[in-house]
């Protein structure tokens, strides 16, 4: 009697884990939790890089590993990303055709909004981004669209993201929307699935793979990854949007990407910017 | 009560061990432990680690059935892009295939529309895998 006692409290123990575990999980419409999301990443990542200051995240790798850190103060001390800011701030103040301009598009003259990036349009039913905005501003008064993964929508980009520093990204999940909570679910569910033939996810390498080398790679922590988009990679040589690196790494699983600015990858960054809700922009970056 | 625990361990490991053992897994082990054909035993009977798109591709090599290797590779690969789970070699290697069909290699277009067609079956399984497992590294 006593052992069968015993086996009924085991058994228990572990359905009741199982359950409370499902409980918590946030995976459907109707269960899904971002604020509940959000919490449980930082606490992860707290366990995980006990000594990390949860501010500092925004740095990527050099938060938690210190000998990237010090490559990469001294990168900073002759910011790569400078010129490209520059030549940002030029492209953003030059006028259109029809005499308007990106500030005519902008709440605030599109100064240091980068932060409300990306945010849900109920009207339009879909996530919208810094660039696709940029892109539909030039469509709207006449111009041609730029591409986007380099070059000048880059560039505008990182003078919008420029002058946006040291805000608090503060990215809206309007509850009683159901498309922006799908749209969410849709972002967290890309960035835990296994895909490619590498049958990786992105939190393979960005939560439990983070600061564990690949080959002589270190994968950066997903919290605070959006906020120093767009970002100078040595590796590129140059300046790269956000979608850029999705479809990077994207193909470094070895799938076949998705196109910059799909609504797959744009519900990507509505759930990892909502995970950085508190953090501070610091785009433009230098990354290796 | 040190015996009642151990039980209730061995309780919970048993659909592990049973997984363990399934004709998949012994599959995928000699597969990869011993390369294309192995043969392994699984509950007493023998088989040869083969994939299905292996068999396909082991008729005849002629233009007809290459072509029909090729075009199943195309419908197989269609589908699991439709799922957003394209494996990035995969339209390679169909080009590949495409590209020994019009040289007349027969068999070396049989072989790269198998190992397509493979990708592609596989990619289809992950993403079927993904529907159930996703949720498992969420950290809580």
């Amino acid at each position: 009697m006593k052992i069968i006692k015993t086996m009924a409290f085991g058994v228990g123990l572990v359905l009741s884990a199982q359950i409370s575990q499902a409980a918590d999980s946030g995976f459907t419409l109707e269960t899904v939790n971002p604020e509940a999301d959000r919490v449980a990443l930082q606490n992860y990542f707290k366990k995980r890089f006990p000594d990390a200051e949860l501010n500092d995240y925004v740095n990527g790798i050099y938060a938690v590993d210190s000998n990237s850190r010090e490559q990469w103060e001294e990168i900073e001390e002759f910011p790569p990303y400078e010129f490209a800011v520059e030549e940002g701030e030029a492209l953003f103040n030059t006028t259109f055709a029809n005499g308007k301009g990106y500030a005519d598009c902008f709440e605030n003259g599109g100064i240091g909004i980068r932060q409300n990036f990306p945010y849900w349009s109920k009207e339009e039913g879909t996530v919208k981004t810094l660039e696709m905005e940029i892109n539909e501003c030039r469509e709207a008064n006449g111009e041609k669209v730029l591409k986007w993964s380099k070059g000048d929508i880059a560039k505008v980009s990182a003078y919008m993201a420029w002058t946006s520093r040291d805000q608090v990204i503060d990215i809206k999940l309007p509850e009683d929307d159901a498309g922006a909570m799908a749209a969410y679910l849709d972002g967290k569910k890309f960035f835990y699935a296994k895909r490619g033939q590498l049958n990786l996810s992105c939190a393979n390498c960005h939560v439990q793979g983070a600061n564990i080398r690949i080959r002589a790679d270190l994968p950066s922590p997903q919290l605070g990854h959006t906020s120093h988009f767009p970002v100078f990679r040595s590796k590129w040589g140059e300046l790269g949007t956000l979608h850029r690196r999705y479809s990077g790494c994207h193909k470094d699983s070895r799938s076949h990407p998705l196109k910059p600015q799909t609504e797959t990858f744009r519900n990507l960054e509505y759930f990892q910017s909502y995970m950085n809700n508190g953090l501070a922009i610091n785009g433009p970056g230098a990354r290796k | 009560m040190k015996k009642a625990l151990i039980l209730a361990a061995a309780l919970t490991l048993v659909p592990t061990f049973v997984a363990a053992e399934s004709f998949e897994n012994a599959y995928l082990q000699a597969r990869a432990m011993y390369g294309q054909g192995a043969v392994f035993e699984w509950n007493g009977k023998q088989y040869a680690a083969v994939h299905e798109e292996e068999v396909e591709a082991d008729i005849a090599a002629t233009a007809e059935n290459a072509q029909m290797m090729v075009d199943k590779a195309k419908a197989k690969n269609k589908e699991v892009a439709e799922l957003g789970f394209e494996w990035k070699l995969t339209r390679g290697i169909i080009k590949d295939a495409e590209s020994a069909l019009t040289a007349g290699e027969y068999r070396k277009a049989l072989d790269l529309a198998a190992q397509a067609k493979y990708h592609a079956r596989m990619g289809i399984k992950q993403y079927h895998y993904a529907q159930s497992s996703w949720q498992l590294s969420v950290p809580q």
